[in-house]
């Protein structure tokens, strides 16, 4: 067993991948719990599609993708908040419209451009496996800097959660750290982009905080159980994916999925323990 | 309504609020008192919510707002008004336990990222325990009654250290034994100088329990004593007729 565990690891760049893997566990659900708890899954999901055109403006560019990422996150914020000044559109729709404008940009800029020299389902994808020392410190970097704005706002994020019309009572900066959190995503998009992939760093990001909140009752708890599910879905779908010869990002995403279901079959279980013998029961989460 | 010798926590004048082309608020103008306990009534889409809000700063309006004599220019102005939105506005089953909640109350006194040091958790602990929920301080928020939910963000409120409480349709849902436990907190709150503000539809409620009745319908149709604002022709001009049978 442990040398199936074990196995994987021997050479550097599934050393390299593990650490990826590590960071996007911890990053992206920690963030995640925000979007699950703001009802923001559908956000998450556009943003982390509408990366793509900055991504590809930046390698055009011949500048960071992590910057372009971070421009893409603030401009698809603005466009949203511009499309939905009509009446007509409302808040998904604006997304629904902003998202295909820039991946589908995004997906033209790439594929017409010679320059690039990349495949397209690198960034679609994700390829853990090409991870070098330099990705993992700059990544670990922004990863520090993101755990910590959380952290530093993390009773803010809470209040404004629960109740945004006190928050604003007693000065919370509730539209500052909106943007903060926007700023987050898309930090969690790009830590996500070579470990899963843009289509599928909404796995990383949605499904283990989503797990989280079946199981516990306090946000702070529910961010050390998503991290924990994070983690575990990261480090078993990489090692799993290496055994099957299946692709990394698509078998980490499942991982997080079958934490998902297994969390809701316990939840219901409990449920149907507390109705069917309710003093004998503790009261579920 | 003016009552000489008593300093006003909160003045109301030619306050109005406008969504897009809809008038919500026209004209209003009050003063409250300290201590005092107002029922504000009025049908649904009478304005009573967005008075309460004006109140807490969280709608744009014009007219003039001030609470403890200070005009309220910022939205900083209006901390000392704790706004309370209805239950139905927020998220019960939001995991967060009694403790945080009322803890939040004390966010004004901090800078961002400044966090909350033990005198900030005493208070927050006897605002728990004047509303007598001190042992479910650790409870989440979502495993409450109705009632205690509600003492829950009055002893936020008081944690606030807000002079003036707004209270958005807070009885409703709440079962009879318990709007009546409610109603007397509102009482023992009012006796250590906190001034209390409560939407209601019940009328009945209203001329029993409070000292005095704003009748809203756009704009205020009828402010004195219950006995007053709560018959006859006010009656009629802020619920329409009929409301007369209906309200008895």
């Amino acid at each position: 067993m442990l040398r199936w565990l074990n196995g994987p690891y021997q050479s550097e760049f599934m050393r390299h991948a593990a650490a990826m893997a590590l960071l996007v566990g911890v990053l992206a659900p920690t963030v995640g719990v925000w979007v699950v708890l703001r009802r923001l899954a559908y956000l998450g999901d556009a943003m982390s599609h509408g990366t793509l055109g900055g991504v590809a403006v930046a390698h055009l560019a011949g500048i960071s993708v992590i910057v372009g990422a971070l421009v893409a996150g603030v401009v698809m914020g603005l466009l949203v908040a511009l499309l939905e000044r009509q009446q007509r559109v409302s808040e998904d729709s604006a997304i629904g419209v902003a998202e295909t404008l820039m991946f589908a940009g995004g997906v033209i800029l790439i594929s017409r451009s010679d320059r690039v020299g990349v495949d397209l389902s690198h960034f679609l994808f994700g390829q853990i496996v090409t991870v070098d020392e330099q990705d993992l410190l700059i990544n670990a970097a922004i990863t520090t800097v993101a755990l910590l704005l959380v952290a530093i706002a993390f009773d803010d994020l809470r209040t404004i959660t629960f109740d945004q019309g006190h928050a604003r009572q007693v000065g919370i900066p509730v539209g500052g750290l909106g943007i903060v959190l926007t700023a987050l995503i898309s930090i969690a998009v790009v830590v996500s982009l070579d470990t899963v992939g843009l289509l599928m760093s909404v796995a990383m990001l949605v499904t283990p905080a989503a797990t989280a909140r079946l199981l516990t009752n306090q946000v702070g708890t529910m961010t050390a159980v998503a991290i924990g599910v994070g983690v575990s879905s990261a480090m078993g779908g990489l090692t799993l994916s290496y055994h099957l010869a299946t692709p990394p990002g698509p078998t980490i995403a499942l991982v997080t999925v079958a934490w998902f279901m297994a969390a809701s079959a316990v939840r219901g279980m409990h449920r149907y323990r507390a109705v069917a013998h309710p003093r004998s029961t503790a009261s579920p989460p | 309504m003016d009552h000489p010798g008593r300093s006003p926590v909160l003045t109301v004048d030619r306050l109005g609020v406008r969504y897009g082309s809809h008038t919500a608020l026209e004209g209003v103008s009050f003063q409250v008192d300290l201590g005092e306990l107002v029922a504000v009534v009025g049908p649904n889409g009478a304005g009573k919510s967005t008075l309460f809000k004006a109140i807490g700063g969280l709608v744009e309006h014009t007219g003039r707002i001030e609470l403890g004599g200070v005009h309220c220019h910022h939205r900083a102005d209006h901390m000392l008004a704790a706004y309370i939105p209805q239950r139905s506005d927020l998220d019960l089953d939001f995991p967060i336990t009694v403790r945080q909640v009322v803890l939040a109350g004390r966010r004004r006194f901090l800078r961002l990222g400044q966090r909350m040091n033990a005198r900030h958790r005493a208070a927050a602990a006897d605002a728990l325990d004047r509303v007598g929920l001190g042992d479910l301080a650790g409870r989440p928020l979502g495993s409450l009654s109705g009632g205690q939910t509600q003492r829950v963000f009055l002893a936020r409120a008081l944690a606030q250290e807000a002079q003036l409480v707004v209270l958005d349709e807070a009885l409703s849902g709440v079962d009879h034994a318990r709007t009546e436990s409610i109603l007397d907190l509102f009482n023992d709150l009012r006796a250590c100088g906190t001034t209390l503000l409560v939407a209601t539809h019940d009328l009945a409620l209203a001329r029993r329990r409070f000292d005095r009745c704003l009748a809203l319908n756009g704009r205020l149709v009828a402010d004195g004593p219950p006995a007053t604002s709560l018959h006859g022709l006010a009656l009629e001009a802020t619920f329409g007729s009929g409301s007369l049978d209906a309200v008895g």
